[in-house]
């Protein structure tokens, strides 16, 4: 077991530096970004005009003038920050901080002017005071470029968290006590008239995105249960900021237990809806599965009780393929729901990680991503240890 | 074991499939220096290298680059004045905004590229273009496009057009209906719907030329500018690293002359006249069909009254004015949330919205125009508190360049003289001109603790304000300037270096003011922090100290904004005694929280231009709330290349 571990950590490390470098790469590779942006507002001349100096002073805060390669050291170990110990490399030239122009002017007289090489290089002296993370590796994820300007991304991402876990948290914990015995129930009684329905409800939950669920759910339970004058649930966000009158409930003191209870009622039933459908699906058949082996014939033939049969021998073989399903429940705790928590305005880490994409925030973006790919590696090896408790017949070599 | 070779297995395949999509990166990135390679082959001469030094000029006589060649369709004036005939605009306006009526909707109809009611809009002289296909089959006969359904030339030749344009809903909608429009003429129009990133990438699309007929939009302002749209020396080319907006390709003498004229001098009546003569040469040329003005629709609670929504000004300029019938809070959302509060590092719309409830501004800038609001009035020429003199300036002084940059006057240098020219600068004495403003501040404006407005205030927002280290996204403003001379607490003169002609000069030269006195948490006065330590400062960029109607009191970072009345406000405290900003991503979930009453105001930054904006007129129609439309500034126009590559 321990040589086990020991080899998948070892694995879990070259995946996790594999997945960082094609991650942070392609982040980086993706069109667009804070110079497109900063042209995109230069439409008139005149006081706010852009001049190069500018553009290089943006390029410096984003550290676009450094090249990919050192920059991606820069944010995995916060090297390098300046020349080698005793000075050596000073000069070497690790980014370019304005790119040289070169006219060309051809032999009948037709001239344009092309990029090419670097008018004024950035080198490992000039990275000496710029501001630089200790690097993820040892826990520091930098500084939001963006959205807390030169503050932590840690900061950021502590104030979202506890949103995402409570909702997350709440909706899986229900979606599992749900799922599951629905799923066997569907089984046990196929092709009932519950089997029928619930199968129904499952492709409905399973087909249609989650957006339209969050769409459907506000029009139906806030705005037209508003409008006929009936109980209506507050249609987004974690916390209400000022006190409203619900008919028949009364005043909801803003920030109170109820008002948060409220808000919290439809974003996490969507969530648990969603899970529900594909879920006791999945239980289903894996329990249909396990309830035609021989072996549940030999305990019923026994005389064991259905109940016993059921929970006992049928329920926890059918389990194993549903545990592997759980692997990605330590990622989607952290990072929530994008699109459910955008609908609801959920200020959680889905929201955030939208947020942050669409404003070019790379470090929070990059800190999300990598954490997501630390513990879906998690996620997965736990899942392989369940098994052994599931099922005592694997074993882990 | 077993789990390691599927997992090898797994990275294998996921290399093998990243591989390629980076290798093609890799080809697509060294495409250019290919075809450059083969150009010079072709030439069998390598071209000389020189390093770039100073703008290249380009002139009619260095023929054979792209984009110099007249387009064979739409060089014809008459094919170009035949597609205006043969818009149907009104129509165009109604496949996008249905919901608006006959009037509404005929009230964001363009004829020229400033909007009806700009004080500049020409109202005479200008040819309209109303729509009349039977004169535009006509121009199109006379040019020589006959046949149907497609037109076709003498040669054979179809008279078919690209038409390129981003994927945005919006503008597929009304392409559509444009495309009809254009068959139904007989003019055959490929569309291509490009991603906002290429069409509007710094090396791709628009600023490459890169296409026949080009919808975009621009966005309108007090000051109408325009020099790099309009001007002969702005039209992108290879030659000159593609600078300029000028994406027609449209040289017109006398409108070149009249646009550099207008925005080169400060004489509002004077600029009038010369952008007159702009728009009608530039709807006589038809190289640029205005379309109409987008919507802007702004929502209110029918509890506020004197909401005031306007294109050119933000709708909290006027936040000290508002009532509310009933309860003291407010709550406003927006989508997307302000990074910092300091205006100097951030010029999102949405931080401009919130800024405005925590400072007194200089000018207002509603209806295309100023109004003087902190200012104890507008600092013109006409007034006497600004001066445009003509100076003499040697070789060695600092002054302003045609390029819009503070250099030393020598040999080489292109400048502006007082008479309007532009020359290159030879030796000797020339005369230019220089600009001098004394803004003066109404008293009695305060901090919120009370402390008054003074000069050591002003001259931090000057010094803070035009250090480098500060964060700043342009310093041009400051580098126009020669000196500030504070003379007292609420008055300043600002010299300009000469050949300075800022155009708004009048709405306040200054540079806003910051409170010298506060003490920060550490124990620092703010004056003495250093430029660079202020973007991470709490008390300058999370709750900075007001001078306006309302007091920052609290921030929750992706959540909401906490703003209460200014007791220390120098019109005294304000009506409604709470404003809270609420950040909400999703539009659908704001026009919900509006509808159900979470929200109390959406502003047209919310809102933005989808379905959102009909269910809000049609909850505004049944009295649930109040909706206003106004015509933005934003107009969408369909550009003419004049020129093929």
């Amino acid at each position: 077991m321990a040589g086990y571990l020991a080899r998948r950590f070892l694995q879990m490390l070259l995946v996790a530096l594999v997945a960082a470098i094609c991650s942070y790469g392609m982040l980086y590779l993706v069109p667009g970004g804070p110079i497109d942006q900063l042209l995109a507002e230069q439409q008139n001349t005149g006081q706010n005009r852009i001049t190069e100096d500018d553009i290089r002073r943006v390029r410096e805060r984003f550290e676009l003038d450094i090249y990919l390669p050192f920059r991606f050291t820069r944010w995995l170990i916060g090297w390098p920050a300046g020349p080698l110990p005793g000075g050596i490399g000073a000069d070497w030239q690790v980014g370019c901080s304005i790119p040289g122009q070169v006219r060309l002017r051809y032999p009948d007289g037709r001239v344009e002017v092309v990029e090419e090489g670097c008018e004024v290089p950035v080198t490992l002296a000039d990275l000496e005071g710029r501001k630089v993370s200790r690097g993820i590796v040892f826990g520091d994820f930098g500084m939001s470029q963006v959205m807390l300007r030169g503050r932590p991304v840690t900061d950021l991402i502590m104030t979202r968290l506890p949103y995402t876990l409570y909702l997350m948290g709440a909706s899986i914990l229900l979606s599992i006590l749900i799922a599951i015995p629905i799923g066997v129930y569907s089984a046990v009684r196929q092709y009932s008239r519950f089997d029928y329905v619930m199968t129904t409800v499952a492709f409905i939950g399973a087909s249609l995105p989650s957006f339209v669920f969050g769409i459907f759910a506000i029009l139906l339970f806030s705005v037209l249960a508003k409008n006929a004058g009936l109980p209506y649930l507050p249609p987004g966000d974690a916390v209400g900021v000022r006190d409203y009158t619900i008919p028949w409930i009364g005043t909801v003191q803003a920030g109170s237990f109820l008002d948060r209870f409220l808000r919290f009622l439809m974003p996490c039933g969507v969530l648990t809806f969603i899970n529900i459908a594909g879920w006791s699906r999945f239980v289903r058949g894996s329990m249909l599965e396990v309830l035609s082996l021989d072996y549940v014939r030999t305990a019923r033939a026994k005389g064991v009780a259905e109940r016993v049969v059921i929970l006992k021998h049928a329920l926890r073989n059918s389990l194993i393929p549903f545990v592997t399903l759980l692997a990605g429940i330590l990622v989607s705790l952290f990072s929530g729901a994008l699109i459910t928590e955008t609908v609801f305005n959920w200020p959680g880490i889905g929201r955030l990680f939208i947020d942050a994409l669409s404003r070019n925030d790379y470090n929070v973006v990059m800190a999300l991503l990598i954490i997501n790919i630390v513990l879906l590696l998690i996620g997965i090896l736990i899942v392989d240890i369940l098994y052994t408790v599931v099922d005592p017949r694997i074993r882990l070599t | 074991m077993v789990s390691f070779t599927k997992r090898a297995v797994a990275i294998v395949m996921v290399m093998a499939m990243i591989i390629p999509v980076l290798a093609a990166c890799g080809g697509g990135a060294a495409q250019p220096q290919v075809i450059r390679e083969t150009v010079v082959v072709v030439q069998t001469a390598e071209p000389v290298r020189e390093t770039v030094v100073e703008t290249v000029v380009v002139t009619e006589a260095v023929a054979p680059e792209p984009y110099t060649t007249p387009h064979p369709i739409l060089s014809d004036i008459r094919v170009r004045r035949a597609i205006a005939y043969c818009t149907n605009r009104p129509e165009l306006i109604a496949s996008v905004y249905p919901y608006l009526t006959p009037e509404q909707q005929q009230e964001l109809l363009m004829d020229t590229f400033l909007p009806k009611a700009h004080w500049a809009a020409a109202k005479e002289n200008i040819t309209v273009y109303p729509f009349d296909p039977e004169k535009g089959k006509q121009l199109l006969e006379e040019a020589g496009w006959t046949g149907e359904p497609i037109r076709s030339n003498a040669n054979g030749e179809p008279l078919s057009l690209r038409f390129t344009t981003t994927n945005a809903q919006f503008r597929q909608t009304w392409s559509a209906v444009f495309i009809r429009q254009m068959q139904a003429c007989g003019i055959q129009i490929i569309p291509t719907y490009a991603p906002a990133s290429w069409w509007f990438g710094s090396s791709t699309g628009l600023r490459r030329r890169d296409f026949e007929l080009g919808a975009f939009a621009w966005v309108g302002q007090a000051d109408p500018g325009g020099q790099t749209l309009y001007a002969c020396n702005q039209i992108p080319l290879p030659s000159n690293n593609w600078e300029g907006q000028n994406y027609m390709g449209w040289c017109n003498e006398r409108a070149s002359r009249a646009i550099i004229a207008a925005n080169n001098t400060l004489d509002r009546a004077e600029r009038i006249r010369q952008y007159a003569i702009v728009q009608e040469e530039f709807t006589k040329d038809m190289v640029s069909l205005p379309l109409f003005n987008r919507l802007e629709a702004y929502a209110a609670t029918n509890r506020l009254k004197n909401f005031k929504p306007n294109p050119t000004e933000y709708y909290t300029a006027n936040a000290d004015e508002w009532e509310l019938t009933e309860g003291d809070t407010l709550v406003l959302g927006f989508t997307q949330e302000p990074q910092t509060m300091w205006s100097l590092i951030e010029s999102a719309a949405v931080q401009r919205v919130a800024s405005q409830l925590l400072g007194v501004p200089a000018t207002t800038s509603y209806d295309y125009d100023y109004q003087p609001v902190g200012l104890d009035g507008l600092s013109t020429i006409e007034s006497g508190r600004a001066t445009n003199v003509d100076v003499e300036v040697k070789e060695g002084d600092i002054v302003w360049n045609t390029d819009g940059e503070a250099v030393p006057l020598a040999p080489g240098v292109e400048i502006t003289t007082a008479d309007g020219e532009t020359i290159t600068y030879q030796g000797g004495t020339v005369k230019m001109k220089q600009l001098t403003v004394t803004d003066k501040w109404i008293s009695g404006i305060k901090w919120e603790d009370g402390e008054p407005l003074k000069k050591a205030d002003f001259e931090l927002a000057y010094k803070i304000n035009c250090d480098p280290d500060s964060g700043a996204t342009s310093l041009t403003y400051c580098n126009s300037i020669k000196s500030i001379d504070f003379k007292s607490d609420t008055e300043y003169t600002v010299t300009f270096h000469p050949g300075v002609q800022w155009p708004t000069y009048f709405a306040g030269a200054g540079l806003g003011a910051y409170p010298s006195h506060q003490v920060l948490s550490d124990g620092r006065k703010l004056a003495d922090v250093p430029a660079a330590e202020w973007q991470t400062l709490p008390e300058i960029i999370e709750r900075p100290l007001s001078n306006g109607p309302y007091i920052l009191k609290e921030w929750v970072k992706g959540q909401s904004m906490t703003f209460e009345a200014n007791p220390n406000y120098y019109k005294g405290e304000v009506k409604v005694k709470k404003v809270i900003i609420k950040f909400i991503a999703d539009t659908n979930q704001a026009v919900a929280q509006l509808l159900t009453g979470e929200v109390d105001v959406l502003g047209s930054e919310t809102l933005g231009a989808g379905a959102e904006v009909q269910t809000v007129i049609e909850a505004g129609k049944e009295g649930k709330i109040q909706a206003f439309v106004v015509a933005s500034p934003t107009w969408e126009h369909i550009d003419m290349n004049l020129f093929t590559k």
